[in-house]
Parts: C-alpha cells; sequence; structure tokens
C-alpha cells in the first residue's frame, strides 16, 4: 500500500469516528453501562438559563439543530470513507470536502455561542479543532503525490528484529502493569489511613483510585479506632497544598476530645 | 563568500532530526511511565491504572481486567511506536534516508492509530479536555509526517552567524543568563522559607480568621498555620475552613486564601 492512501484513510478513520461517536454521544443523553459521554441537554439548559431563556424548548431546539448538523456531518464522512474504501478517490475527495466545509460550518456556529455564552475555554477547544478541520482537509488534498512511497519490508532483518524488541518490550510492560495493578487495587475500597499533623487534626493522604467509598470507609475506620475524639470538621486539600496535582487528594479531618 | 563564515549546517536535517528525536523520546517516556506505574524518587508520572480503572469503572466495568487489558493494548501501540521511531532515528543517523522514511511512517502510524483509539475512549468516557488534547497530538503527528517528507530535499546549507555577531550574541547572552540566575538564587535566599514557615491568621470578623498563601505554600505550611493558630487560639474551637473560590481572588495575583471559622470552647 503506498503511505499517500494509508494517510488519506487514518485522515477519513478519525474524523468518521470522531462524528459517529458525538451523534451516539447526543442519541444516548445520560451515563448507561458502557457509555459515559457528556450530558449536552443540561450543558445546553445551563448556557440558556444564563440569558435568561429558562424555558427548556430554547435548549431543546438547539440541541435538536446541532444533532442534525452532526449528523450531516457523520453520513458526509461516511460516504467519504465508503467511496474510499471502493477505490473511487475522486469521489471520496468530493465527499469529504463536503464534510469537512459542513464540520467548519458547525465549529463556526459553536464559537459565536461560546462568545455569546462566554465560554472562552469552549472557544478556544473549537477554534482548535476548526484549525485541525482545516489541516485534515489541507493534508488530505495535498498529501505530496509525486513523492508517494511504496511501504514494504520484505525479507528486512531490522524490521523483524524491530518486530520482536517490539513484542519482548510489550511483555514486560504488561508484566509491569499487571504487578502494579495487582499492588494498588486494594486502594479501591480499603479506608486510608489518617497521620496526625497538628494536636487533633489528622491527614489523610487519598491515592488516585480511591473513591466515595473509600472515603466513607476511612471516615468509619477513623471514628472506630479512635472512641474517644469527636470529628469537628473535615477540610479537603484544595489543589494548592497537592504537589501531585490531579493524582491523589489530601484530606484533613479536625477533633476534640469527647467531654 | 559563504566559506568565510566557516561551518555550514543543513537546517532540513537538523529539523528532520528534531522531529525524529522527539517522537522517540515521547513514546520513551510514555513506556516509562507506563511501566513505573505510580509514583517514585524523581519520577511522579501518571498513575494510568488509576485512571483507565476509574474510566471503564465510571461505564460500570469495575473488574481490573478491564483496565489491565485496555492499559495492555495501549502499551504495547506505544511501544511499537517508539520501536519504529528510533528505528528512523538510527537509520537517519547512518544517512540511510530511504529507510528512515520507511522506519518513520510506520511509526507515525502506530501513533496515529493510538490517538484514534484515545479519542473513541474520550467520546466514550465524556472527557473533552483529553479529547481535545489527543486530536491536537493526531494532528502533531500528521503534521510531523508531512514535514519530514517535505524536508527531504537539502536545500542550500546555512552558514553559521559572523564571528562579531557570534561574539555579540555570546556576550549579551552571558550578561542576560547572569542577571537572571542571580535574581532566582537571590529570590531562593530570601524566600524559600514561605514553603515551610507557618502564616499568620488575620483577624477580620467575629470567630473569622483569614490566612493568606505564599504561591510557594503547600501542604507543610497549611498544617503549620492551623498549629500556630491553635497555639495562639487555645481557646476556640475550629468548626470551619472557606477556601476563597477562584472567582474571588484578583485572577492570578491571589495564591490560596481560606477563612478560619471559630466558636469559644466551651
Amino acid at each position: 500500500m503506498k503511505e499517500r492512501s494509508i494517510v488519506r484513510f487514518s485522515i477519513l478513520i478519525f474524523w468518521t469516528f470522531f462524528w459517529a461517536l458525538s451523534v451516539v454521544d447526543k442519541i444516548i443523553p445520560d451515563v448507561h453501562n458502557l457509555w459515559v459521554g457528556k450530558d449536552f441537554f443540561a450543558l445546553f439548559v445551563k448556557f440558556f438559563g444564563s440569558l435568561g431563556l429558562k424555558n427548556p424548548i430554547f435548549a431543546t431546539s438547539a440541541l435538536a439543530v446541532v444533532s442534525a448538523l452532526e449528523v450531516v456531518n457523520f453520513v458526509f464522512y461516511l460516504l467519504a470513507i465508503i467511496n474510499f474504501a471502493k477505490r473511487k478517490g475522486d469521489v471520496a475527495e468530493k465527499w469529504f470536502f463536503r464534510a469537512v466545509f459542513a464540520s467548519m460550518i458547525l465549529f463556526s456556529l459553536f464559537s459565536i455561542a461560546d462568545q455569546v455564552f462566554g465560554d472562552r475555554f469552549q472557544l478556544l477547544e473549537h477554534g482548535l479543532f476548526w484549525l485541525i478541520l482545516i489541516a485534515s482537509w489541507f493534508l488530505f488534498k495535498y498529501v505530496p503525490n509525486s513523492e508517494d512511497n511504496s511501504i514494504s519490508f520484505k525479507g528486512s532483518k531490522g524490521f523483524k528484529l524491530a518486530l520482536v524488541i517490539s513484542f519482548v518490550l510489550t511483555i514486560i510492560t504488561s508484566i509491569s502493569i499487571v504487578n502494579f495493578s495487582n499492588k494498588t487495587f486494594s486502594n479501591v475500597d480499603s479506608p486510608v489511613t489518617g497521620q496526625e499533623v497538628v494536636s487533633g487534626v489528622y491527614k489523610f493522604n487519598f491515592p488516585f483510585l480511591a473513591d466515595k467509598l473509600v472515603w466513607e470507609k476511612t471516615i468509619n475506620n477513623f471514628k472506630k479506632n479512635n472512641p474517644d475524639l469527636k470529628v469537628n470538621y473535615i477540610y479537603t486539600g484544595p489543589s494548592e497544598l497537592n504537589s501531585k496535582k490531579k493524582t491523589h487528594m489530601l484530606l484533613y479531618v479536625f477533633t476534640e476530645k469527647k467531654n | 563568500m559563504q566559506e568565510k563564515h566557516g561551518t555550514k549546517v543543513p537546517t532540513n536535517q537538523l529539523i528532520r532530526y528534531a522531529i525524529l528525536f522527539y517522537w522517540s523520546l515521547f513514546w520513551l517516556f510514555n513506556i516509562v511511565d507506563k511501566f513505573i506505574g505510580g509514583s517514585l524518587f524523581l519520577w511522579v508520572g501518571r498513575d494510568r491504572f488509576a485512571q483507565f480503572q476509574k474510566f471503564f469503572a465510571s461505564a460500570g466495568l469495575e473488574s481490573p481486567i478491564i483496565a489491565n487489558a485496555a492499559l495492555v493494548i495501549a502499551a504495547g501501540l506505544e511501544v511499537f511506536a517508539f520501536v519504529f521511531f528510533s528505528g528512523a532515528l538510527i537509520y537517519f543517523l547512518r544517512k540511510k534516508q530511504e529507510s528512515a522514511r520507511s522506519w518513520f511512517f510506520v511509526g507515525i502510524i502506530f501513533t496515529l492509530i493510538t490517538f484514534t483509539v484515545f479519542s473513541i475512549g474520550d467520546h466514550i468516557f465524556g472527557d473533552r479536555f483529553e479529547l481535545l488534547e489527543h486530536t491536537l497530538f493526531w494532528f502533531l503527528t500528521l503534521f510531523s509526517w508531512i514535514a519530514f517528507i517535505r524536508l527531504n530535499k537539502n536545500t542550500s546549507p546555512q552558514p553559521l552567524l559572523q564571528k562579531k555577531q557570534l561574539v555579540a550574541a555570546s556576550l549579551a547572552s552571558f550578561l542576560l543568563v547572569s542577571i537572571t540566575s542571580i535574581s532566582i538564587f537571590n529570590y531562593n535566599s530570601n524566600y524559600f522559607h514561605r514553603r515551610t514557615d507557618a502564616l499568620n491568621a488575620e483577624k477580620v470578623g467575629d470567630n473569622i480568621y483569614k490566612v493568606e498563601f505564599p504561591f510557594l505554600g503547600g501542604s507543610t505550611v497549611f498544617e503549620k498555620s492551623i498549629g500556630k493558630f491553635k497555639k495562639e487560639y487555645p481557646d476556640k474551637s475550629i468548626n470551619h475552613i472557606y477556601t476563597v473560590p477562584n472567582p474571588l481572588r484578583l485572577k492570578k495575583a491571589d495564591g490560596l486564601i481560606f477563612y478560619i471559622l471559630t466558636e469559644d470552647k466551651k
């Protein structure tokens, strides 16, 4: 296979999945088994609510329009990839252009909305997607034809060696991953042990794996082990106190002796 | 004329070398991160097992086998990408341009597959920030490929700077580096104590005390400050700590601010 075809196919695959899953996200509005997604309805309701349009009909209509545009996008990408698979390169290029153009319109609309609703982070996000779309089109159309190479490693000792090294490294890394998982999985439901950092103040260093169940177990365990203490207050350390950024959580429990 | 300028540098080849070096290191450190798993001395990294476990648990798949399997597949793709980028780098250093290109292309394909799979995961798990991150990396991968193949022709080598310019640039750089270093070391000598010193609590209302953190402050400062407060006000009992949220802070000028709310001990 030629490099050019593989790159073009990769571009089509990426954007087809991108829009297919965006449509699925609209069809499945809530968290379900095997699907979390994003609650766009809640997001739209909040956005329109912030404008003073509290009637859900506005959010619902806007979401319906967006979903319809996303479906159109997806269909265009799907037609592009089908035609590409059938080796109809010119037709695929036409459909891909329509798809990219439709996506750019959609991201332009999103960007307008981001400005109206004052969401600068989403504006950056949509602006970047818009730019990547243009770049995708540019790369799809102008991947140099004249410099196209065929991929062939037939009989290459280096290639065989690379495969062996890759498999060995994958096995070593996998063993390490499974070992680490076995060692740390107990953090999912083990209570965290506290450390008295100031008289009557206990610090709990929560691992990244911990969740609300660990919190409950930790507090209950602490109360059981310290029956003479009364928990006055629990303080969640903000990110500024946390040197490991998002990977763990600090909890302080303020206590005093029971009378 | 160019002969007077000394060594000539083929800029296209330097950029190509930089591209290969970047992607080889990028995947090498990703693999090391997977291999280590958690935090160690001199390595923080990211606990990917915990991240994957939480993602799959949020979709109702709580068994660690699923997270392990996904992580092994991700690690496998990264290992293959790393090996092919490293191979490309080796061939490139040996001046075997065609082989380097083929190896680099296979590395690019593994990288594209990796980021496409990650993006699908981001949709499923509803992580829009990671979707943007992975889409950007996907694009960087494609862009790297185009840049690499477009720079395959040797342009006329660019001469190095003239001697006078080189001396002037070196002097200016040395001067600026000295000034910056003095300032940094000076700040370190005068202000590093902020990393550990307890802070004073300022009374701002009835049973309300304000503590303003310096940017250097962390959990040690917090704990020492609470200890100091308890020592200074032994008759007060802390019943709440209110962390000032970001919208109430002066943009980036304010560090962490919190209020200690107390009541008199009975």
